[in-house]
């Protein structure tokens, strides 16, 4: 059976997974972790900044840099991208790829994003909207009345107001937690008794009209907890993604991660990828640091998705030279100034990546393939700064989706 | 508290630590912390203690964890974060080590105990009062997963049995049975072999005594140590360009990975043990990855199993082989149980004051197994196995029985032979 070795286990590497094992491929994943999704927001960000707040994400694509993902992969492949994981996740992500949203963070700003959970579009920003955003006593990663105060100092995109107060609840996840956290509150929030104790003591404080929010924990395991919630206040309800690890960002690699094994994905865990063989331009195998030795993995093609700087993946030393840690790629972007005294958002380094050419297959900056079988995808590829323009999501699934079509159609 | 300059101190300050960015993941991936407020998880014990160490332990919830590793197996930045918990542990335990622990961790010598008195020791540990009175005295909790002791050892019926006459086209293996296979686990140790000969390798069996990872895990290192530097000197003392074949999942890891890591046992001999040892169904499946393990004569087993990967097998990152090696058998069907515990984590569920954690640990499996069983479950560790049976009431197997069947060696149906 032809057989694919994919690195690394986050939106790109789960997804570029998932589409080649459904294709009949024999798919192995090498991970050291879980992957980066736990610590998302679980929305599908494609284009936020351009560097101005950008409505129309996959039209924006086309103005950014040419050096940009976005360049290489064009308007089409995103779109296939984005389309391929609403696929996969159904009904459970809601929007489209042609309009950006605007969503409330949890200290009161307001965000685009495009594809967005179920359990967080009510919290949509529309004129006059009149949101009563709750918090817990015992819960330090979110305050209501912050949130509240600086949303009610903003207005929408086209000048309507935007009206927001604060509750603040004093219950535990579980009784006589001095200190409890997202995680335990979704825990809690997963069994209805709880959902029912918590509704009995919000619904009285609510006002005809409003917008609940709560901070992102209802429900870790149980999809019918926000609906249930919203049942029991009558009232629409939302999530506030809290900094991470998000318990949505948890749901959305839960769903990924199941869609992979049940499409046949061996998925092997725990270890990094340190080593690799090759025979002129074929990597031939890639080597995992199981216990007790390096095991290695043969497959025909290799789709490298590790992150970038923040897996380890590229790695800057004290120099100030940058490498790719796994198959010393050549790298794109490089050059003096990497990091200068300016603002962090304009910093040259995390530029600096690996380069693909229209097939998502690794190039060097003259365009040539160091490897005829090596495919790259997501944080790793050069030219993006993902955090600052909130492209990181849809660069992982166009890159992703094309990446694996080129191995579909190559085979 | 540790002397400076000594292989534990060093490893309460060691550099891993210095990765950790505070992500998280391992706080929300915890068996433990999600079950039980006595437990803080393994970043607030771990990475964030750590620095208050000094080289000891400054928070005694540590005491809580189980073990299982699962924190260091979804690291995203490799921070040894079970191992440096672990050593702290110990380090917390080492002026009051419980006699229980002492007890329960010296598993040979509750092998050679109970084998002669086979019958009567099984009775004991069905007689309630008897139970209770251990609970009492001992601190094991009445309800523990105990094992059941055995007539024959493996060893007793490689010396009883007529060895194959056939050729071994395949060379020959050695076969690592540790505590649980010789005392406890006799019929996987005695199916394992079966399988490996049919397919035609020689299985030697060198003299091989305890791993000493129930002391490790109980914190008691020095004899730990030696015990595994005797165990590595057994197992060299057959051909040493063979490979071993483990198929207790914590033994296993113990040489490939934990003696070193855990115990700080750098010795060449060690390492090179380690890098032969192979989990039986991670041999069997790269066996058939390469080509070599022909399955098209296998029985079908028209069934539909509940499996659970145990943390042991998950801390050894090689996935989860039975998975693929069991779906090779015609008509099986199998489930994941999708937890990454059961709760026992070796001894931990056996004391009496983390029963009743490591049971709520182990809901979810307990819940999948019962709800899927269709007569037998499967699970590649022995302690796990006990856990699941006790709890459930469903016969737990390991996987290598279903080959066996499939191969045609076992005479009843796996679901009522065992």
């Amino acid at each position: 059976m032809a057989n694919t070795v994919v690195i690394g286990a986050g939106l790109s590497g789960l997804v570029a997974a998932i589409r080649l094992a459904r294709a009949g491929r024999g798919v192995t994943l090498l991970t050291k972790g879980i992957g980066g999704l736990p610590l998302s927001q679980g929305t599908v960000d494609i284009l936020g900044y351009a560097p101005d707040r950008v409505e129309t994400p996959i039209q924006a694509s086309a103005s950014m840099p040419e050096a940009h993902p976005y360049r290489v992969l064009g308007p089409a492949a995103i779109a296939a991208g984005v389309a391929y994981v609403q696929e996969l996740l159904g009904d459970r992500l809601v929007g489209s790829p042609e309009r950006n949203v605007l969503l409330p963070t949890a200290v009161g700003s307001l965000r685009p994003t495009c594809l967005v959970p179920t359990s967080m579009t009510a919290g949509v920003v529309t004129g006059g909207i009149r949101y009563v955003l709750v918090g817990f006593r015992q819960l330090k990663d979110f305050y209501p009345l912050l949130c509240a105060g600086n949303l009610e100092r903003q207005t929408t995109p086209d000048g309507q107001p935007i009206h927001a107060r604060g509750i603040i609840l004093d219950m535990p996840a579980v009784e006589d937690m001095a200190d409890s956290n997202a995680i335990g509150y979704a825990r809690s929030l997963d069994n209805p008794a709880y959902r029912i104790k918590l509704a009995a003591v919000i619904k009285p404080m609510l006002e005809d009209g409003e917008v609940v929010g709560f901070p992102a924990m209802v429900g870790e395991h149980d999809a019918s907890a926000h609906r249930h919630l919203e049942q029991l206040l009558d009232h629409p309800v939302f999530e506030v993604p809290l900094p991470p690890p998000g318990v949505p960002g948890m749901r959305l690699n839960a769903l990924l991660t199941g869609l992979a094994k049940e499409a046949g994905v061996r998925i092997v865990a725990g270890a990094r990828v340190v080593t690799f063989e090759s025979d002129g331009d074929r990597i031939l195998s890639v080597g995992q640091a199981t216990a007790g030795r390096i095991r290695q993995y043969a497959a025909d093609t290799f789709v490298y998705a590790p992150g970038g700087f923040e897996s380890g993946a590229l790695n800057m030393d004290s120099y100030g030279t940058v490498t790719e840690t796994l198959f010393d790629l050549p790298l794109h972007g490089l050059g003096p100034d990497l990091i200068t005294a300016g603002e962090p958002a304009d910093q040259a380094l995390f530029r600096v990546g690996v380069g693909v050419d229209k097939e998502m297959r690794v190039v060097d900056p003259a365009g040539n393939a160091p490897y005829s079988n090596l495919y790259a995808a997501g944080g790793i590829l050069a030219g993006a700064i993902r955090w600052s323009e909130k492209s990181g999501d849809g660069i992982a699934l166009a890159s992703a989706v094309t990446a694996a079509d080129s191995i579909l159609k190559g085979a | 508290m540790f002397e400076p300059d000594t292989y534990e101190h060093d490893l309460l300050n060691r550099a891993s630590l210095d990765h950790c960015v505070k992500c998280t993941i391992c706080e929300t991936q915890c068996p433990v912390a999600a079950v039980t407020p006595l437990f803080s998880g393994p970043k607030y014990v771990g990475p964030q203690a750590e620095r208050f160490r000094h080289g000891e332990s400054v928070d005694h919830s540590l005491d809580y964890c189980s073990s299982c590793g699962i924190c260091t197996h979804v690291c995203p930045q490799g921070v040894h974060i079970a191992e440096l918990n672990s050593v702290a542990r110990s380090a917390m335990k080492a002026d009051h080590m419980p006699l229980r622990d002492q007890l329960i961790s010296r598993t040979t010598l509750m092998g050679m105990t109970m084998t002669p008195l086979a019958p009567v020791a099984n009775a004991v540990l069905r007689f309630k009062p008897a139970l209770v009175a251990v609970e009492k005295v001992v601190g094991i909790h009445r309800n523990a997963a105990m094992p059941t002791a055995h007539v024959q050892t493996l060893v007793g019926w490689l010396r009883s049995r007529t060895a194959p006459k056939n050729p071994a086209p395949r060379g020959k293996l050695i076969f690592f049975h540790g505590c649980a296979q010789n005392y406890f686990e006799v019929e996987t140790g005695i199916k394992t072999i079966e399988v490996l000969e049919h397919l035609g390798f020689e299985v030697i069996v060198p003299k091989q005594g305890c791993c000493g990872l129930p002391l490790q895990s109980n914190g008691i290192f020095d004899t730990a140590r030696s015990w595994v530097r005797k165990l590595v000197a057994q197992l060299r003392e057959a051909p040493q360009d063979l490979t071993i074949i483990s198929c207790s999942t914590s033994c296993g890891g113990m040489l490939k990975h934990e003696a070193n890591e855990i115990l700080g046992v750098k010795d060449a001999d060690l390492l090179e043990v380690g890098g032969r040892m192979r989990d039986v169904c991670e041999f069997l499946l790269e066996m058939y990855d390469n080509g070599d393990l022909d399955t098209s004569d296998w029985l079908p087993n028209e069934l539909t199993v509940p499996y659970h990967a145990p943390c042991q097998l998950r801390g050894q990152n090689i996935g989860t082989p039975a998975v693929q090696l069991l779906e090779l058998v015609p008509g099986l069907t199998v489930v994941e149980s999708g937890a990454y515990c059961c709760g026992i984590a070796g001894t931990y569920g056996l004391k009496k004051e983390k029963y009743d954690i490591a049971m709520k640990v182990g809901k979810p499996v307990f819940d999948k197994v019962v709800a899927i069983n269709e007569g037998v479950a499967a699970c590649d560790s022995e302690t796990c196995r006990w856990q699941i049976e006790q709890a459930t009431s469903v016969p737990t197997v390991h996987p290598i029985a279903f080959i066996h069947q499939a191969m045609g060696l076992s005479k009843l149906p796996v679901s009522t032979g065992g």
